[in-house]
């Protein structure tokens, strides 16, 4: 087990170092220079050869090796890949080019946000999601199966960004009832100390701000929960079907216990595995959809500030974010996987 | 062919049933022997013969979820063909301002003259005739982007899963070697602006394969193959540098090393994943954003990308699915007769290994439809004013607080319809092809 972990821990780096090098090759691809971006079209050569100089953007892309050839060791390494690398193995994410201020300081802004959202959207996808999966299969082919099959079907069916655009539709233009989009309303005062508003608003005990960071969460969690909740309920359902048709189901009946034990202990602890894996997996679709859901919502978080960058080629930005949402992916799976074997104590890992 | 192999085997089983006639099966006595064999061959030559896939067909036919699938999918293919082919449209002058954002219409009145089922859009267009128009190129976008996934994920889950299990023969171990010494050999080539120099060290990798018994598992081997691939690297290099001979030197010290080992199928079917999990580790729409980005706009060019980003998908369950394969008898029987790897590969393990496939294809099919409305709604898919369901939500997107909504509602229905048709005609298809599943 411990050498299991040990293992993929030593994997997580290796993941996250071939994501740099595909995104580093990607961005550069590109078409566009960033210092041009920066400086507009018609800037001067010698301007846009400084800028190039300051950002390290002269320095070839991997290895140097005409610097090679004339036996400069040194200026072979120095590339902007390795510089890269050398930065971040410090905890320097670099600046973005647009904005001249540390990427790791918009970051303490916007991750946060990210986080809130994409928390809000899993929780509530989970308490929808396995309580519908639930019922399903209890109460199989009932007029409650039904419903929640199709609604998870038409749920696993749907373009976010054109629910979240129909909730703003109805919920804020024609109803009133809902902000159209943001954090919070400009008029409303928060003392932010870790940045998650819902938090900061509980702690300094300020009601009138926790009313409206939830009214703000409330669509744009809606729309990105919708997915992961119709996934969620209909693996359930089938990793419960397939459970309560076990000989042990029927021996537990037997013995006449409770169908709410029967259901929750016997069962959903043997149907859990698939729905964690499910769920693991569902983060990496919940930090992707963020992107639309947040150009909709105009929520300030990192999936809009990744493809800001990436079409103003803020090569810094895009590396730091993509990077940061590829952790947080891979971490969570490591997570599940090694779950696994405290969940379910017949899983070995060798 | 399978009818035919299956006639054969019908026929057989009555001679060997013939052969027992005369005490038993064959009926009261004083029936001709021959008659009767005749009979018991009519038999079964009178029950139709069917096969997996003609099952698969009747559980599927009869399975109402894929029945609606099936209907809604005929329904939109059926759609975007007809409208593509037979309703011509030209997008480029297609506008009238005095028409601007009209709500839907089912009667001409003296203020629009002209009849807009769902309404007309920003520029007065009417947007029942763009969301039939953009359903071709919807789909088309799913049908290229599924294509690529399944036919690059679909190969390396293959080789990953049958290498994993199964050792690799020497034109194989030959090849893979080869590929090894043309990655350190580029490298090398590269830095030391001496292109011949991954000739030599694809030469390298393909001369251990076939000096694979010497020294076998001995220290000695390593030294040798390291040695010669630091002579193979250093000594051209030195004609550019000492430097780019020492960096020359060691990229052919490792090759040797790594070369000299063993090949093991695992260490393949790994390296095959891990690339696989690189991409999974994007979120897929920032991955598929970065690409279009960089091939430029284009609806082809979102096809490569949502292609690009759903290759491991495919990749995980090829790999998965022969694994699970690999593991059954008739496969070690057919080793055991001596047939040969590619013949297993193709004409054993991919028809058992294609039905899980084909339905992730038509689930992937939905997912791919979505990702291009995600695309063309950021602006990166379809180049205006071409329609496009995600383009068009796009366009209408900022006309939301007017109360515009006849302009999203309908292009968002489109895609939602469509993507729920292929998700349900999924779902029926796993249950089909199912074998588990009786028939009623």
């Amino acid at each position: 087990m411990t050498r299991y972990i040990i293992r993929r821990l030593i994997s997580v780096p290796l993941t996250l170092l071939g994501v740099t090098v595909v995104i580093f090759l990607l961005l550069r691809l590109i078409p566009g220079d960033p210092a041009v971006a920066m400086l507009g079209e018609h800037a001067a050569k010698e301007n846009v050869e400084r800028i190039r100089e300051q950002l390290g953007l002269n320095r070839p892309l991997f290895l140097d090796r005409d610097a090679l050839a004339e036996g400069d060791v040194a200026a072979f390494f120095d590339s902007q890949y390795i510089r890269f690398v050398g930065r971040l193995a410090r905890g320097d994410l670099g600046d973005s080019i647009h904005r001249r201020i540390p990427i790791a300081n918009e970051l303490k802004q916007r991750f946060p946000a990210t986080v809130e959202l994409a928390g809000c959207a899993m929780l509530l996808a989970v308490l929808v999601g396995l309580p519908a999966g639930i019922i399903s299969a209890a109460r199989r082919n009932s007029i409650w199966d039904g419903a929640s099959m199709v609604g998870s079907l038409v749920g696993v069916s749907m373009p976010i960004f054109w629910l979240g655009l129909m909730e703003i539709m109805l919920f804020a233009v024609i109803l009133h009832w809902l902000p159209i989009g943001g954090r919070l309303d400009n008029s409303i005062e928060l003392k932010t100390i870790t940045n998650f508003y819902l938090i900061d608003s509980i702690i300094t005990g300020n009601d009138t701000a926790l009313v409206d960071v939830l009214k703000h969460l409330a669509m744009p969690t809606l729309a990105l929960a919708t997915i992961p909740m119709a996934i969620i309920a209909r693996m359930t359902r089938s990793s419960m079907l397939e459970v309560l048709q076990q000989d042990y189901m029927r021996t537990a009946k037997a013995k006449g216990l409770q169908e709410r034990v029967l259901l929750l202990r016997h069962a959903l602890k043997n149907a859990f595995l698939p729905v964690i894996t499910i769920i693991g997996l569902s983060t990496g679709a919940l930090l992707a959809g963020a992107i639309l859901t947040e150009t909709i919502f105009a929520w300030p978080g990192i999936g809009k500030w990744i493809y800001d960058a990436i079409l103003g080629r803020d090569y810094p930005v895009v590396q730091g974010g993509t990077l940061l949402t590829a952790l947080v992916f891979v971490v969570v799976n490591l997570l599940v996987d090694i779950s696994y074997a405290f969940l379910d104590p017949r899983i070995h890992y060798e | 062919m399978s009818e035919n192999r299956m006639a054969d085997q019908h026929h057989l089983a009555g001679e060997r049933d013939a052969h027992r006639a005369p005490e038993s099966v064959l009926g009261p006595p004083g029936v001709q022997p021959e008659r009767a064999i005749q009979e018991g061959i009519a038999d079964y030559a009178v029950r139709k013969h069917r096969s997996l896939w003609s099952d698969a067909w009747r559980r599927l036919i009869s399975n109402n979820t894929a029945r609606i699938g099936m209907a809604i999918v005929v329904f939109f293919v059926l759609a975007a063909v007809l409208a593509h082919f037979f309703w011509e449209y030209n997008p480029r002058i297609d506008l009238d301002y005095s028409l601007k954002l009209k709500p839907p219409n089912l009667q001409a009145t003296a203020e629009i003259p002209s009849i807009h089922p769902f309404g007309t859009d920003k520029l007065g267009r009417d947007i029942f005739r763009r969301v039939a128009h953009g359903g071709w190129n919807s789909l088309r976008v799913g049908l290229v982007a599924v294509g690529i996934a399944l036919a690059i994920g679909g190969l390396l889950g293959l080789l990953a899963g049958f290498y994993e299990s199964m050792p690799i023969g020497r034109v194989g171990q030959a090849t893979l070697m080869g590929g090894i010494g043309l990655l350190f050999g580029a490298a090398a080539a590269w830095i030391t602006r001496q292109p011949w120099l991954a000739a030599l060290f694809v030469g390298l990798g393909v001369i251990s394969v076939f000096l694979d018994h010497l020294w076998e598992g001995r220290p000695t081997r390593l030294l040798l193959f390291g040695g010669v691939g630091l002579l193979v690297g250093a000594v051209p290099a030195v004609l550019v540098g000492p430097a780019a001979a020492a960096v020359g030197g060691l990229l052919g010290l490792s090759m040797g090393v790594v070369v000299a080992r063993p090949l093991s199928g695992p260490l393949v079917s790994n390296v095959i994943m891990r690339i696989m999990d690189i991409i999974l580790a994007f979120p897929g729409i920032l991955l598929a954003i970065a690409i279009v980005a960089m091939l430029g706009p284009g609806l082809d060019k979102g096809m490569i990308a949502i292609g690009v980003v759903n290759i491991p998908v495919f990749a995980r369950l090829a790999r998965s699915t022969v694994l699970s394969v690999v593991q059954g008898e008739y496969i070690t029987a057919a080793q055991a007769v001596g047939v040969g790897h590619g013949r297993i590969l193709f004409r054993h393990i991919v028809p058992n290994s294609l039905s899980p496939v084909i339905v992730q294809a038509t689930m992937g099919l939905a997912t791919a439809i979505l990702s291009a409305a995600a695309l063309g709604f950021l602006g990166l898919g379809a180049i205006p004013p071409e329609p496009e369901w995600g383009a068009m939500l796009g366009d209408s997107y900022k006309y939301l607080t007017t109360g515009a909504w006849w302009a999203m509602l309908f292009p968002g229905l489109a895609i939602m319809l469509s993507v729920l048709g292929f998700n349900l005609l999924g779902d029926g298809l796993r249950d089909a092809l199912d074998p588990r599943m009786v028939l009623q």
